[in-house]
């Protein structure tokens, strides 16, 4: 109808009548945007799918294809911190800049992987290097290739506690099945701790949605204060920012973690314990109060 | 405005919204031989050349930041000092030292901006003009690093232990451009409190700034304020490059190092 | 005889030593290259901002005779050809600005 009344051509009610229309859909469309209408998919069916993150930089035909890189491998042996602060990868795929040349001087992958470093007692095998033939390369650059990595999420997770979607990280710390390190010789700066930061609660911008409390001390432990501060949240006064559920949604704020490696988003009583039951997008299988 | 135009612009304006803001992701961190790169581009393409970058590494290891940014004159922002080739060649800006005379560590620093160079000798000014190309230097970022004290963020380099140790000497005083002074009498350590509670107290030493940068450097284009307490230096401000952040950003120790300045033990 | 031989022993070592003392302040320019003698106003330049590193200790009746000296360079400054204007204008800026900001905050502190 509008394209119609367009290309027909307009007399002057009729394009006041177009104005409204256009001003009503901005602001409609706003509102949605802004609104908490929006909800959270689910993540991927497969929880060895949730957390993998796709680095085609450089997938140039001829070259050795992109990298497959899987979060849940590396986080039950390091903290956030160490990767995302310490050796300084980005939260986006592709936002690092990494590249064989990087890795090979020691920065990124090669903070770890140069063949050098051993973690449980075996060396970690060296990323990019010159040695490496064609099958080591596959390790990482595994997109399309079966049969190449080492590690098996489901007989790597056999022991771990499992939540609702996956493994429970925080339980299978709790529980020292996973002891994540926080320090790397030569890379990790030691420094004396910053206090942890109070919980508190976060009253929500709708009053029909349930207040969510937040653990500064929980997500401390692992992230320490550099991982959030001040890129993702920046150290505005309280109230100032609203985190919306699109923002969230859209990977902003809460959404850097939560929905690409931490709990999704979709299990809405993690972040507001006092959502009704069906808020829930997958039925919780053990009841989890915060 | 034709129809056309205002239902594009009706359209674009309900579909971007919160897609521009910056905030809530987490930002590129520069590689340590990348930070305190500054991209100067004033002149440089409008005259076909690849716009300058100026690497603070090399440069601060051997100078302090007053002989630059005071003696010299160097703005501390890209772009606003408004360099010209003609400067350069005049022997002022970057031509102080890279005139093709003056002497640094034994070798001679080669010319920038010489009008000798004719337009097919090109490869003699990418040497500065070399964004987006690959250029030899003479220094090297990781055996220059290699021997130094480490340290989180930035260059990855405990630059103020460098010098302790003897194994940096960041010269002071430029002869022919530098006046000379007498020595600075120091100025006190002092602490700040954070708004914030919970958050250690900052413990700010002056004499640590005023060894490297004397008082010109800050005051009073940077921090203005005169009686204590009457300005507020929020983080806010610091990380957008106000007070602080006009250094602790881009090229001395980034703010994202907290304990560094936020040391003390918290109070009750 | 022996006495100029002296005196010019004497006088080469000093030299000497003074050239030694050079060597520690940096880049250093060849013989040929030393400063060309100094303009009048290049000269009060020196004499008014070498003196920055002293401002604290200053008088705030001393400053204001800074700060005016610096504002008698300005209209000379502003003479020059266009390099050395955009140089020496930063350049005293920041020196005018720090005598300025000193004054300021003694002015307060007697407040």
């Amino acid at each position: 109808m509008l394209m119609c009344s367009i290309r027909k051509g307009m007399r002057r009610n009729e394009r006041g009548l177009l104005l409204l229309v256009l001003a009503c859909e901005v602001l409609l469309l706003g509102n949605v945007a802004s609104a908490q209408i929006y909800l959270p998919a689910a993540p991927p069916e497969q929880p060895s799918d949730y957390g993998k993150v796709i680095l085609d930089n450089s997938s140039a035909a001829g070259g050795p294809g992109a990298v497959v890189f899987d979060h849940w491998l590396h986080r039950s042996k390091f903290t956030c911190r160490l990767c995302h602060v310490d050796i300084g990868f980005a939260m986006q795929a592709k936002a690092t800049g990494i590249t064989a040349d990087t890795n090979r001087r020691g920065f990124h992958c090669g903070a770890c992987h140069d063949g050098r470093k051993s973690h449980d007692g075996k060396i970690i095998f060296a990323s990019c290097s010159d040695a490496g033939k064609d099958e080591r390369c596959a390790r990482c650059h595994s997109l399309g290739k079966t049969g190449v990595r080492k590690y098996a999420y489901r007989s790597y997770t056999a022991k771990f506690p499992k939540g609702v979607y996956g493994v429970d990280w925080e339980a299978a710390e709790e529980s020292g099945a996973i002891r994540p390190v926080d320090f790397l010789e030569g890379v990790s700066v030691k420094r004396t701790p910053l206090q942890s930061r109070e919980d508190f609660s976060v009253t929500a911008h709708y009053s029909w949605v349930p207040d969510i409390g937040f653990s500064h001390k929980k997500h401390s432990v692992w992230n320490g204060c550099e991982v959030c501060h001040p890129d993702i949240f920046p150290t505005t006064k309280k109230g100032t920012i609203h985190y919306s559920m699109f923002l969230n949604i859209a990977g902003r704020y809460c959404g850097a973690c939560h929905g690409k490696v931490a709990f999704p988003l979709n299990n809405c009583q993690r972040c507001h314990p006092s959502a009704p039951i069906w808020a829930t997008r997958d039925r919780p299988t053990s009841a989890r109060p915060e | 405005m034709n129809k056309t135009t205002f239902v594009v612009l009706a359209l674009i304006l309900t579909f971007c919204g919160h897609t521009a803001a910056q905030t809530g992701i987490k930002k590129k961190r520069p590689l340590p031989y990348e930070y305190g790169r500054v991209i100067i581009n004033n002149y440089s393409e409008k005259t076909n050349l690849a716009p300058v970058v100026f690497e603070h590494w090399i440069h601060r290891a051997k100078f302090t930041c007053r002989v630059c940014h005071v003696d010299i004159g160097f703005a501390m922002k890209a772009g606003a000092t408004d360099i010209r080739a003609a400067d350069n060649a005049r022997g002022y800006y970057c031509g102080a030292c890279h005139n093709g005379k003056t002497l640094s560590e034994g070798k001679t620093v080669f010319e920038s901006c010489s009008r000798n160079v004719a337009a097919k000798d090109a490869k003699t000014c990418e040497r500065c003009h070399s964004l987006g190309k690959t250029v030899k230097t003479d220094y090297d970022f990781f055996s220059f690093s290699q021997p130094l004290p480490k340290e989180r963020f930035g260059n990855g380099l405990d630059w103020e232990k460098s010098e302790e140790l003897g194994l940096i000497k960041p010269v002071s005083f430029l002869a022919g451009v530098s006046i000379q002074r007498r020595s600075l009498s120091l100025q006190n350590d002092f602490t700040l409190n954070p708004t914030v509670a919970g958050m250690p107290g900052i413990i700010f030493s002056h004499k640590k700034h005023t060894v490297w940068n004397g008082c010109e450097l800050c005051h009073p284009e940077i921090f203005v304020g005169v009686k204590r307490g009457t300005v507020k230096y929020t983080m806010v401000d610091n990380f957008q490059g106000k007070f602080c952040g006009a250094c602790h950003n881009t090229v001395a120790f980034p703010l994202t190092d907290c304990q560094r300045c936020h040391s003390m033990p918290v109070q009750p | 005889m022996f006495k100029a031989k002296i005196i010019t022993v004497l006088l080469f070592i000093g030299l000497a030593g003074l050239r030694g003392m050079r060597a520690n302040q940096g880049p250093s320019l060849p013989a040929q290259q030393a400063a060309p003698a100094q303009e009048a106003w290049q000269k009060e330049f020196d004499e008014v901002c070498s003196k920055t590193q002293d401002a604290m200790t200053f008088s705030p009746e001393e400053l204001a005779a800074l700060i005016q000296r610096c504002d008698t360079l300005l209209p000379q400054i502003e003479k020059l050809d266009d390099t050395r204007k955009k140089v020496y204008m930063g350049r005293l800026r920041r020196c005018r600005g720090l005598y300025a900001y000193v004054l300021d905050s003694k002015r307060n502190e007697k407040k």
